[in-house]
């Protein structure tokens, strides 16, 4: 008895994995091949090893002290909060808005009352150009992707909502991101609501538009001045708003990989920090306004030891690189999400597992404060009714009925979990490194790193699809053949349209042109000289200068970006 | 590489959506197979597509909309092509573009649409032989 | 119409279709060029050339706005390379001149290099010879790098642009591609970069020495700043084009320069042809020199001798 108490058996070392490997597996395998040659994991393509053991966790140097600490201390490894998801929940959420203001708010007051409390506003392309909805470019764009938004009255309709039912309010309007936030303010007072109520959250991410998504219109070093205008103003005059939010998910539909999302959002965070910092902000107040959106995909172990190794990451470079010192500064904020990107046209109730999988390793690698559930058929089409249901149930299953939220960061010390999440931490750090070395994130931008990097993955991703070599239910394996899969695309009614025109053409023929021209004159001033844009904004929004009518007085001081063909990867 | 003549391929995006992944995959897939892509770039209206289709003297026109202005935009570009004499050149189209859309692009001009997740090695193939018996068709 | 005489009226469908035949080795090209050519030799050809990344493309798209608003007709050649494994080519120069995509005065023609060397397609000379003939006042050749082959845009140009950007590590590229002997125009592009004042000064180093050695009618290569992506500079750019074109005519070089670029182009084609038909002709010739029986000299030597030689 006290035999076995005193003499605590050391855990096996290398030599005994050895021996394992060659004297009961590796004759195993002889008999019965393996099934993948090599296992690797599914974006970053590193090998898996058959097993993991403390070994592994010897020869990456772990220490627990150093790599994972404990949850709200640094380096945060395990978490931000003391107290994981044990005093609450993640905010739940999804995404919303499409049509014309009062449809928005329909469906929006729909949301709110099947348990949702976190509403994130999409614009349609026009919006998100810097377009009205009169302009010849975008005719069939209307109110589709998202909310037309032309004036000031357009968004006060869409604000006929229970506020004191919102958590949040997320808007997503990154190149005109100083029109889109002077609107919101203004509307807001229209409708006499209290900006200290709640959180409004604006992505303001030019940077990674320019990276990949594209809907950008000023050259980048502007995007990067507007942004920080943004920034600037909410954090001196709207302090429990959110200016920011880096959408590193974004960079998934783009193929990268957990390293190059890791390094490419954290040296675009850095772009706008630094640039922040230099309007006379200090680091203790600035980066607890950082905010950044991240997915998983199906990798269950690349995505919960991503989101791990981004909290680490974060707390190293804020410390170490800008000297903060208040654990606000050093605590990412983040919220995360199951990718859209690994959900399938074919076989759609598939995807209502996936988002299962996907949401539970959310939840294993820390949810941050929010999750948004993309829709099992949001693959093509704006959410119908029932599938938003399905979508919030889902987060509730995960944390009501499945325990991972129970406990705090419950992999912690797994071999396998512990080698990934370092892995990725470093590659991260290195990769960092060198984009800081030729001059930061938009320096990436301008010389097309970023896009020649990811226009590589994408087309050795979709090798690997068409070759065989990664396994996707429905598109190359268990295919039901002949399935023929409706695209529910999201009609725009033309009504949309037409009814945005008409009211564009009364709005016009009723607001005071003196005081338009005065608005647009002031933004066009503040654009050419080194002005906060956003009270040159408010003016001209209050004046009814149209959404169109601004972006295009800034048009003219900044010019438009279009680039190089070697930077877009194709 | 023989000394068979290369396919000219102009890829265009219509409109205001700036997807890139879709086209950049096909376009290094034509790419690996020995076509020339001309890219027109991002937001262009279909009277510029129509344009560089006619200057660059494209064999084929393939036109990427992830957006919804398709039933209007596609059928215009395809209108404007015949008008300037190029409809001799293969028109076809790809994204997410509903079945029930599909007769009505064919009608216009497409002859082939591949919807979102089609096998770039599928649009390889249909190219190429599309190449091959025109060019045997030519043969004097 | 028939094809020559719609290339000669200028008609952009018509010269597009010629370009591909000459590009794919069409002998209808070929017939049809010969009818073509003697209406070329007026086009002032100007190369843009320089480093990956410089923003040639965005550059040549202000020049052409500018040439526009002087009421002129613009053609513009940009070849990209093709992959030497495949074949194939990723063209996308002309989305940055897209603005310029339905003004009739404006032809842009994308060109994969198809093994041609020097930066240039082997089409290069037929595709500016059938531009010429339609009557362009202007045409951009734009290709990347500046080669030491004899059939590089040097060679084909009557200007040649050089497009540097700062902080590239061009100051030694700059030296070592004896890019300055090559360009009589040298533009210091995104000149509102980091290090632009750097590698301005070191450029002015450069065109400074030059300088000095030459000529005091010589044409001194002007060094001038553009941000193209915000129209900067173009004007200059363009006045100085026109100022090395008067100098080009008033010293009798243009028409030279146009003569020695369709003498160039038919001594490597002809060269191609009589390389063939040597190995042809001598084969215990090229025997003898495969098994060391006979040096390379020597055996040279033996042939040109056995060939007839030129009247007395």
């Amino acid at each position: 008895m006290s035999q076995a108490r005193n003499a605590s058996p050391a855990p096996p070392g290398a030599g005994a994995d050895e021996r394992w490997e060659r004297e009961v597996r590796a004759p195993f395998v002889a008999q019965a091949p393996e099934r993948r040659d090599p296992f690797t994991t599914q974006a970053l393509k590193w090998p898996i090893k058959a097993l993991y053991t403390p070994a592994d966790l010897e020869a990456c140097g772990f220490d627990y002290a150093t790599d994972l600490g404990y949850p709200g201390e640094y380096p945060f490894t395990r978490g931000t909060q003391p107290n994981g998801h044990r005093s609450s929940l993640w905010t739940m959420s999804q995404v919303t808005g499409f049509g014309k203001g009062e449809d928005w708010a329909r469906r929006a007051r729909y949301m709110l009352a099947q348990g949702l409390q976190g509403l994130i506003l999409e614009h349609d392309l026009p919006t998100t150009n810097g377009y009205d909805s009169d302009h010849p470019l975008v005719e069939g764009e209307v109110g589709r992707a998202g909310l037309a938004i032309d004036s000031l009255e357009d968004l006060v309709r869409a604000f006929d909502l229970p506020f004191e039912k919102l958590r949040y309010l997320m808007s997503v309007c990154n190149a005109p991101q100083p029109v889109n936030l002077a609107m919101i303010i203004a509307a807001l007072e229209a409708r006499g609501v209290d900006p200290r109520g709640f959180v409004v959250h604006i992505v303001n991410g030019i940077l990674i538009e320019y990276t990949c998504v594209g809907r950008y219109i000023f050259p980048p070093a502007h995007g990067l001045r507007i942004a920080t205008d943004c920034l600037e103003y909410i954090i001196r005059h709207h302090p429990n708003w959110a200016p920011i939010s880096i959408i590193s998910a974004q960079l998934q539909p783009a193929k990268a990989n957990p390293v190059q999302e890791l390094a490419f959002s954290m040296a675009i965070a850095l772009a706008y920090l630094d640039a922040t910092l230099a309007r006379g902000l200090d680091i203790d107040t600035v980066a607890p306004y950082f905010h950044f959106v991240i997915n998983v995909d199906m990798d269950f172990f690349e995505g919960i030891c991503k989101l791990r190794a981004y909290r680490k990451v974060w707390a190293r470079l804020m410390r170490e690189r800008y000297g903060a010192t208040r654990p606000q500064a050093l605590r990412i904020r983040m919220m995360t999400s199951p990718t859209t990107v690994a959900l399938t046209l074919q076989q759609p109730l598939n995807n209502i597992g996936r988002l299962a999988i996907m949401a539970t390793a959310c939840a294993l690698g820390g949810a941050g404060e929010a999750m948004t559930t993309p829709l099992h058929d949001e693959a093509h089409a704006l959410p119908a009714e029932e599938a938003i249901r399905v979508g919030a149930a889902l987060q509730h299953i995960v944390a009501h009925e499945t325990g991972v939220a129970d406990t705090i960061d419950p992999l912690a010390g797994s071999y396998y979990v512990e080698s990934l999440t370092k892995g990725i931490e470093e590659a991260a750090m290195a990769e960092i490194g060198r984009i800081e070395a030729m001059g930061g994130a938009l320096a990436a931008i301008q010389s097309g790193y970023f896009q020649q990097a990811l226009g590589r993955e994408q087309y050795e991703r979709n090798k690997d699809i068409e070759e065989g070599r990664r396994k996707w239910v429905g598109v190359n394996h268990l295919v039901v053949p002949g399935e023929k899969r409706q695209i529910e695309i999201f009609r725009a009614d033309n009504r949309v349209e037409e009814e945005q025109v008409a009211r564009l053409k009364e709005l016009r023929a009723r607001r005071d042109p003196a005081a338009v021209a005065r608005g647009l004159a002031r933004v066009r001033e503040a654009a050419a000289g080194t002005d906060n844009l956003v009270p040159a904004c408010l003016d001209a929004v209050r004046a009814l200068a149209t959404h169109g009518e601004i972006c295009d007085a800034m048009r003219a001081v900044f010019g438009v970006h279009t680039p190089d063909s070697q930077l877009t990867g194709v | 590489m023989s000394g068979a003549r290369p396919l000219r391929v102009l890829l265009a995006k219509l409109g205001m959506d700036t997807h890139t992944v879709g086209i950049t995959v096909v376009a290094h897939a034509l790419r690996e197979a020995g076509m020339e892509v001309i890219f027109t770039g991002l937001k262009q209206t279909p009277e510029a597509v129509a344009s560089a289709a006619i200057q660059e003297d494209v064999d084929v026109v393939g036109v990427s909309s992830l957006s919804a202005g398709h039933t209007r935009s596609l059928p215009r570009l395809a209108r404007l092509l015949r008008e300037a004499g190029a409809a001799d050149k293969l028109l076809v189209a790809g994204g997410v573009i509903p079945e029930e859309d599909v007769p009505l692009l064919e009608e216009a001009g497409y002859a082939r649409i591949f919807t979102m997740g089609t096998d770039t090695r599928q649009i390889v193939a249909y190219l190429t032989a599309w190449g091959a018996a025109r060019s045997g068709a030519l043969q004097p | 119409m028939d094809l020559a005489a719609a290339v000669l009226a200028g008609q952009v469908a018509a010269g597009a279709r010629l370009i591909r035949w000459l590009d794919d080795g069409d002998p209808r090209g070929r017939a049809a060029l010969r009818e073509i050519y003697p209406a070329t030799g007026r086009a002032h050809i100007v190369g843009i050339t320089g480093p990956p990344g410089a923003g040639k493309s965005t550059l040549v798209d202000i020049l052409i706005a500018q040439e526009r608003a002087r009421g002129r007709r613009v053609a513009v050649l940009a070849v990209d390379p093709s992959s030497p494994f495949t074949g194939g080519a990723i063209l996308g120069d002309r989305l940055r001149m897209s603005r310029h995509a339905v003004d009739p005065g404006v032809f842009i023609r994308s060109l994969g290099t198809r093994g041609g060397r020097g930066g240039l397609s082997r089409a290069t000379y037929d595709a500016t010879a059938v531009m010429d003939a339609m009557g362009y006042e202007r045409i951009f050749v734009e290709t990347v790098g500046v080669g030491q082959e004899e059939m590089d845009v040097t060679a084909l140009a009557h200007s040649t642009v050089i497009v540097a950007v700062p902080g590239l590590g061009d100051e030694v590229q700059a030296m070592k591609a004896g890019l300055l002997e090559a360009g009589e125009i040298l533009v210091l592009n995104k000149a509102d970069r980091g290090g632009h004042a750097q590698t301005l000064r070191h450029l002015e180093l450069l065109v400074h020495l030059r300088t000095g050695t030459q000529a005091a009618d010589a044409w001194h290569t002007p060094l001038l700043s553009a941000v193209a992506s915000r129209g900067e500079g173009a004007a200059a750019i363009v006045a100085a084009l026109d100022a090395h074109r008067e100098h080009l005519h008033r010293c009798g070089e243009f028409s030279l320069q146009s003569g020695r670029r369709s003498e160039q182009q038919f001594l490597a084609i002809a060269g191609a042809r009589l390389r063939e038909r040597l190995l042809e002709l001598a084969p215990e010739l090229r025997a003898q020199v495969r098994t060391q029986q006979l040096d390379p000299y020597t055996a040279a030597e033996r042939l040109v001798a056995a060939l007839p030689g030129p009247d007395p």
